[in-house]
């Protein structure tokens, strides 16, 4: 198990300094760079000598093995640079935007999985066959609702025409209620499809005759035998859905004016602003490997088959 | 309803320009003033970096101008230069000396003394740089050569050759006096607006990067300009900046009273904010026309028919009509009305696609096959890049290139991101034809527009682009040098008459408008107004019951 485990963090370090010499690679191919978006714009009016100094300043000059090399020793001292647009340092910004993005990701991430489970139950135990095949399309809807018109549709609903909640000044639990809805569900749609799809597999399974002709209920078969079984896959796409998770939030942080990384990204994607995305790039493969990890490591706990296999020698 | 009869009145005038002081100052009278409180404004975009010289960005200038005081004070409506935090003045005959009195008691809000010595280390790093903290000179400054502190309230300035726009240089958002402390951090580190120390009606009380900002009114402020109505300190408390970018959810915000002064409303949203009874300020920005500019570096523009067939190709009056509003005037000459040494050259600027025709005709390039237009088998396809802050630019262009193929012209118009828009907005043969703007309230912006060494709009030989392969105007330059160092002011706007003139015979420029900066805000906020070049100036305003 310490040697699957180490494997895997040593596979996990190896994805990072990949992520992270090709974003530097590809940052670099790009047309243009922030030194240029930001002085050679004609607001600053600065001449081509004026230009060329601050370039040299910013070691702009350099050659590309020596600027890449001096970027992964200041990553690995904790240096991130300085946001050539914004004018100050990205550990400032991220210090800012981090924590909220964290606590939204989290927070919309753990109401999806709670609308994934009420759908998937509600739509299992319905007796009405009506009804039933409502809420099982739901995720289609919810899928097809662009993030941006959902947000824009909550904020005119409930804050703008029932002023339930303000969105300007809003206190630290207001602030989150509709954000939060507008990330959970596109989110939650294709978890719940698939754990939808994955429950009526299993319930097709010839083991559930068995327990039901045996005399369990309905509801106990769901719970005990299928829930389990169904819910492997789904747990794969949670992983994966994290970077679904970081793009919405780009889009709700701009629709709310929440504060995060979702915003400083698009910010500095526009201005070409290289070491702000140089730390984003680093930060999303950190959470996305941490989180396959962790989900790859709760494979076994869940499923005892997977663990003895990758548990016990070959 | 009565209310909204009065609105609709109270818009129409602002709509009519340049009275905005005078209606905001009699609308006043009426009512007593209401002290207090804390004002909610939304801004479309975070600020950027606010090393003041860099505060030409509009979200940038509606932080500084509240923060810092200038040395002078530009009234919006006369556009005079009048005292603020100098007293008075002198200037020698050919411009190149300039003492200050400074007004005694003025302090930063860090509380140093904003004397002689404080002003002198301001416009030296804003005139000369400073490359230890990598700060950059400032654009409207221009020959400058040092200064001299004479006795603690006394300041001069010398300069290399007649600077005569310093003087108006010293009113603008760019020149806002900021403390020693602020002064002696690295550029990179301005991007924080808390450390922004200015001696301005208001202070920087928190921020939250990229998101808000808190100011507070400073209770011993008793600097503000000598001539305006309101002295002493700020009305308000306080104010609270909040970057919302999202348009439908800044409009919703305002008209839910969620807020109280919002930034940039499209054209096209005017008449929603207007039926609810709230008020749009249309401030004019009294600089360069919203235009098409023309790169004749680039063989396919450098036919002079070409570009006077463009120029009559393109029907403005369509554009505003079908695009804008009254708050968006049709444009009669490269500057706007409202600037300095305007000179109507509408004659010149009909819309006539039969002379289009013509002049094309005339210039070799025949309709080909395909309905456009050729010469030796070159297709006449020009590109252009959108710009992103100048309002519904997009939807303009798109509406030129469609008048443009009436006549057998193709435009593509480029959307792109900022670092190849910049790229190759350097390279004429990339892009023979762009967009421009620029808004300032002294003759020296046409100057600053086309000079080679400046904004260079033309794409001249000589500036920061090293894709130009010989494109010069000699004339154009020399009129402009002249404008720098004319010291008598008739035989300066005379010149700005003369490039007028000069650039629209030329074909090198389609004014299209006159652009605002368009803000709306609740009807219970009075006294709002704006520096001359449309940045909003919360000093005097208040919040009515």
């Amino acid at each position: 198990m310490v040697r699957y485990l180490l494997g895997r963090v040593g596979q996990a370090l190896a994805v990072l300094a990949l992520t992270f010499t090709a974003a530097f690679l590809l940052l670099q191919v790009l047309p243009g760079d922030a030194i240029m978006i930001k002085f050679m714009s004609p607001d600053m009016g600065l001449t081509a000598d004026q230009i060329a100094e601050i370039r040299a300043s910013y070691g702009a000059d350099r050659p590309l093995w020596e600027r890449y090399f001096t970027t992964v020793g200041n990553f690995l001292t904790g240096n991130f640079g300085i946001s050539i647009q914004a004018g100050v340092p990205v550990s400032q910004q991220l210090a800012t935007n981090l924590p909220p993005t964290l606590l939204l990701a989290s927070l919309a991430f753990a109401a999806a999985l709670i609308l994934t489970i009420l759908l998937a139950s509600l739509s299992n135990m319905v007796g009405m066959e009506w009804l039933r095949a409502g809420l099982q399309s739901l995720p289609s809807l919810f899928i097809s609702v662009p993030v941006f018109w959902l947000g824009i549709m909550l904020i005119q609903i409930f804050s703008f025409q029932l002023g339930l909640v303000s969105v300007i000044s809003p206190g630290p639990v207001e602030k989150l209620v509709l954000p939060v809805l507008t990330l959970a569900i596109p989110i939650s749609a294709p978890l719940a499809q698939i754990l939808m799809r994955n429950i009526d597999q299993v319930l097709a399974q010839p083991f559930v005759a068995v327990a039901r002709a045996k005399g369990a209920s309905r509801n106990w078969v769901l719970w005990r035998h299928v829930a389990r079984n169904a819910i492997m896959p789904t747990l794969t796409i949670a992983g994966v859905l994290f970077g679904e998770l970081l793009a919405g939030a780009v889009v709700t942080e701009a629709v709310f004016g929440l504060s995060g990384l979702g915003g400083l990204t698009y910010q500095a994607v526009g201005n070409h602003d290289t070491a702000v995305l140089q730390a984003i790039v680093v930060i999303s493969a950190l959470a996305f490997v941490t989180i396959n990890l962790i989900v790859d490591l709760l494979y076994p706990v869940l499923d005892p088959r997977l663990g003895s296999r990758s548990g016990a020698p070959a | 309803m009565i209310q909204s009869k009065y609105h609709r009145f109270l818009t129409g005038a602002f709509a009519s320009l340049a009275s905005i002081a005078v209606l905001a100052g009699s609308a006043a009278a009426q009512q007593a003033v209401n002290k207090g409180g804390t004002l909610i404004y939304l801004e479309q975009q975070p600020h950027t970096n606010l090393y003041p010289p860099a505060g030409g960005f509009y979200p940038n200038g509606g932080v500084l101008n509240q923060i810092t005081d200038k040395l002078t004070y530009q009234n919006p409506k006369t556009l005079e230069i009048e005292p603020w935090i100098a007293e008075s003045w002198t200037v020698n005959a050919d411009a190149t000396e300039y003492t200050f009195k400074i007004r005694p008691g003025v302090t930063f809000s860090d509380g140093t003394p904003l004397d002689a010595a404080a002003v002198a280390k301001n416009f030296d790093t804003y005139g000369l740089g400073n490359k230890d903290l990598k700060q950059p000179v400032s654009e409207v400054i221009t020959n400058y050569k040092g200064s001299e502190v004479v006795d603690p309230l006394t300041v001069k300035f010398f300069f290399t050759k007649p600077s005569v726009g310093f003087l108006q240089g010293t009113s603008v958002i760019g020149s806002g006096l900021v403390s020693l402390k602020t002064l002696a951090l690295p550029f990179d580190a301005l991007g924080d607006a808390t450390k922004i120390i200015g001696s301005g009606p208001f202070v920087v009380k928190s921020e939250v990067l990229g998101r808000e900002l808190v100011m507070e009114a400073r209770k011993d402020y008793k600097w503000g300009p000598a001539k305006l109505a309101h002295q002493g300190r700020a009305n308000l408390d306080g104010i609270k900046y909040v970057v919302t970018p999202e348009d439908s959810v800044r409009i919703g915000a305002l008209l839910a009273g969620q807020a109280h002064v919002i930034r940039q409303v499209q054209a096209y949203d005017e008449k929603q904010v207007q039926s609810k009874g709230f008020i749009i300020y249309a401030a004019p920005t009294r600089g360069v026309n919203n235009s098409v500019v023309f790169r004749p570096d680039n063989p396919l523009v450098s036919d002079i028919r070409v570009r006077k067939a463009l120029l009559h190709a393109t029907n403005a009056k369509e554009i505003v009509a079908t695009l804008f509003s009254a708050n968006y005037p049709q444009a009669k000459s490269i500057i706007a009305s409202t600037a300095q040494g305007y000179v109507d050259q509408s004659a010149k600027l009909a819309y006539d696609p039969a002379l289009a025709a013509r002049l094309l005709d005339e210039a070799g390039w025949t309709i080909g096959p395909k309905g456009l237009r050729q010469k030796d088998g070159k297709e006449l396809v020009l590109q252009a890049y959108e710009s992103p802050p100048q309002p519904q630019n997009k939807e303009t262009l798109q509406l030129v290139a469609q008048q443009w193929a009436k006549v057998g012209v193709k435009l593509n118009v480029l959307a792109g991101d900022a670092g190849s828009r910049v790229a190759d907005n350097l390279d004429p043969m990339k892009t023979p034809v762009a967009p421009a703007m620029v808004g300032r309230a002294d003759p020296d912006v046409i100057r600053s527009q086309y000079y080679p060494t400046t904004r260079n709009v033309l794409m001249q030989k000589g500036g920061v682009s090293t894709k130009v392969q010989n494109f010069t105007d000699g004339k154009l330059n020399a009129l402009l040098e002249e404008i720098a160092a004319a010291t008598d002011p008739v035989k300066r706007l005379a010149l700005v008459g003369e490039v007028q003139a000069y650039v629209i015979d030329q074909g090198y420029t389609i004014p299209i408008f006159e652009e605002p900066q368009a803000f709306a805000a609740s009807p219970k906020v009075k006294d709002f107004t704006f520096e001359a070049v449309g940045r909003p100036s919360f000093y005097a305003t208040w919040i009515s019951k």
